[in-house]
């Protein structure tokens, strides 16, 4: 690790225990990026808030975020948060192979619906071929998603990837394994 | 803080006098964020940490990872500042025009167009009248 996270029981002292158990339950993050976060006084509890709003809690289907929360930690090249698993979305069913998926050819793959497949060229686009989202690109998503579901999945997207940029530069990866 | 001092960090602080090599390096750490990421190794956080703690390379991080990530996102959603440079409230259609469809320097022509505009606001016979 770039950075080594702060002690687990300093991260307590420093009033993260509700970020460590979100981290526990929700298994995205887990809590070693809390704990890197932690060397600057508030930014976990702050970063973490916004992360978890934006991924676990809203109105778009939480398994939709997972896998595009998936896709730009790859994009990202960042091996922490892409080995990272929602354990909410895994026991709502989601699987490894319908996370590929989403990484892959999701433009002809039936097994997404067209309100999905927006939202995966919306979150493939934004950091590929951002002249792509245009008002045209927009007016497509309104047929699938409110303003407001776009704006949960816009800013969902944007902190994600940002952290995952950061998070690739510390070199850090998942403190467990994928059975746990 | 000035425009001319704006621009500098951006385009030339690698050779600048205007900045401390604190300074530098944060500046450097922000351009490899976003355009060259897979340089921002081992060895340049031990550049950084001549410079900075810890918890201040967390701080800097964090913040520009946060930028990188939204200003992509801000971008497509095709909206502009409710201020002109020259400090008014305008309309979307008229920051359009002050700042142009693509970030440059506000010493680019934007404070030259907010005073223009301003100027074609004024009533007529000018500010007093």
């Amino acid at each position: 690790m770039i950075i080594e996270p702060i002690d687990h029981d300093l991260a307590l002292q420093q009033g993260l225990g509700d970020v460590l158990s979100t981290c526990e339950e929700l298994g995205v993050s887990d809590d070693l990026f809390p704990r890197i976060l932690g060397h600057a006084p508030g930014y976990a509890e702050a970063i973490h808030d916004a992360m978890y709003r934006a991924h676990a809690l809203g109105n778009v289907d939480h398994k939709l975020k997972e896998i595009i929360r998936i896709q730009l930690a790859r994009a990202a090249q960042d091996p922490y948060f892409a080995g990272l698993r929602s354990k909410q979305a895994l026991a709502a069913g989601l699987d490894e192979q319908r996370i590929d998926a989403g990484s892959g050819d999701f433009e002809n793959d039936p097994q997404f619906s067209a309100a999905e497949k927006w939202a995966l060229r919306y979150s493939y686009l934004m950091y590929q071929e951002p002249e792509k989202i245009d008002r045209a690109f927009y007016e497509e998503g309104k047929a699938h998603f409110t303003e407001a579901q776009i704006m949960e999945l816009g800013g969902m997207i944007a902190l994600h990837y940002g952290m995952q940029v950061f998070m690739r530069t510390l070199q850090g990866h998942p403190s467990n394994d994928p059975e746990g | 803080m000035t425009e001319e001092l704006i621009d500098e960090g951006i385009d030339h602080y690698r050779d600048s006098p205007a900045f401390t090599e604190s300074e530098k390096i944060a500046l450097e750490y922000s351009e490899l964020m976003q355009f060259a990421t897979e340089k921002i190794d081992g060895a340049f956080y031990e550049r950084l940490r001549e410079h900075y703690s810890d918890s201040e390379i967390v701080e800097l991080g964090t913040f520009i990872g946060f930028n990188v990530g939204y200003h992509t996102f801000f971008r497509t959603l095709d909206f502009y500042p409710m201020f002109s440079p020259d400090g008014r409230l305008v309309s979307q259609e008229e920051s359009r025009r002050i700042y142009g469809e693509r970030p440059v320097s506000h010493l680019q022509g934007a404070l030259d167009r907010a005073l223009a505009e301003a100027g074609n606001q004024q009533p007529e016979g000018g500010e007093g009248s």
